[in-house]
């Protein structure tokens, strides 16, 4: 859960951020390009939610499982919804939703992450 | 040049908040709508009894959230009144809790969304009702 294939993960969404945020600053629309990125995060993300229930299912400690499988899914729920959400904006505010979510899932990864730690003992 | 079609200025009507700038603010409201919502719900699930005003707190900010989100979206005149109203009451609810908490910590150790003015969330839940009701002016 917290070995380097999460860091991946964060790495990636992190660049794709900066990406779009320029994106966004150079007034440019969500593209077929950004939307191919999300689809790649998606990709790697459904590895992560994946990994994560088999080592749950794994795990005997106290780990609050029903936290720990919200914010999986909620990782797994966010490039789509901001995809959709956003690319309904034909504008530079559209690329900047979707910059929020290649933002906000490092941090979705994070919680997860201190979820399994609280309940696993490391 | 301006667009016409997106400029604020060049339409008779109220322009809708969900577009333009309002659809990063739809989106941010809707980030805090999620996290709200699923903290409350594990935390009314597995430990209310712990803490039951916090725990409501929580639910009641979910639910202030997710009307924002949804109002400023839809954007039509009664989405606005709706809209309105949420993100007051959400002005009022972080003010009132982030206050409480910092002068009587002992009451709120339970974390809600606006404990501490919203510090757990990097002051965004502060700043997040100005902002809308901002939006909401501006977009008149």
């Amino acid at each position: 859960m917290t070995g380097s294939y999460s860091a991946v993960i964060t790495v990636v969404s992190l660049l794709f951020a900066a990406w779009a945020l320029i994106c966004a600053a150079s007034n440019r629309r969500p593209t077929l390009l950004l939307l191919a990125a999300g689809v790649l995060l998606e990709a790697l993300l459904l590895g992560f939610v994946v990994e994560g229930v088999v080592q749950m299912a794994e795990s005997a400690g106290q780990l609050a499982r029903a936290e720990f499988v919200g914010y999986l899914l909620a990782c797994l729920a966010i490039p789509p919804l901001a995809f959709y959400w956003g690319s309904g904006e034909k504008s530079r505010s559209g690329t900047l939703v979707i910059a929020l979510a290649f933002l906000i899932t490092p941090v979705m990864i994070l919680r997860v992450q201190q979820v399994w730690e609280a309940g696993s003992g490391g | 040049m301006a667009d016409p079609a997106v400029d604020p200025g060049a339409r008779s009507g109220p322009a809708p908040t969900g577009q333009g700038f309002g659809r990063v603010l739809v989106a941010i409201y809707g980030i805090f709508a999620l996290a709200a919502t699923s903290r409350s719900a594990v935390q009314l699930a597995t430990k209310f009894s712990e803490a039951p005003l916090a725990y409501l707190l929580s639910a009641f900010a979910a639910v202030v959230y997710i009307v924002a989100t949804i109002s400023l979206a839809r954007g039509d005149a009664a989405s606005r009144r709706l809209a309105t109203l949420a993100i007051s009451i959400e002005l009022v609810g972080v003010l009132i809790v982030g206050a409480a908490s910092v002068l009587s910590p002992d009451v709120f150790r339970h974390p809600t969304v606006w404990t501490g003015f919203g510090s757990g969330y990097g002051l965004v839940p502060l700043a997040l009702p100005f902002v809308g009701l901002w939006w909401l002016r501006h977009t008149r």
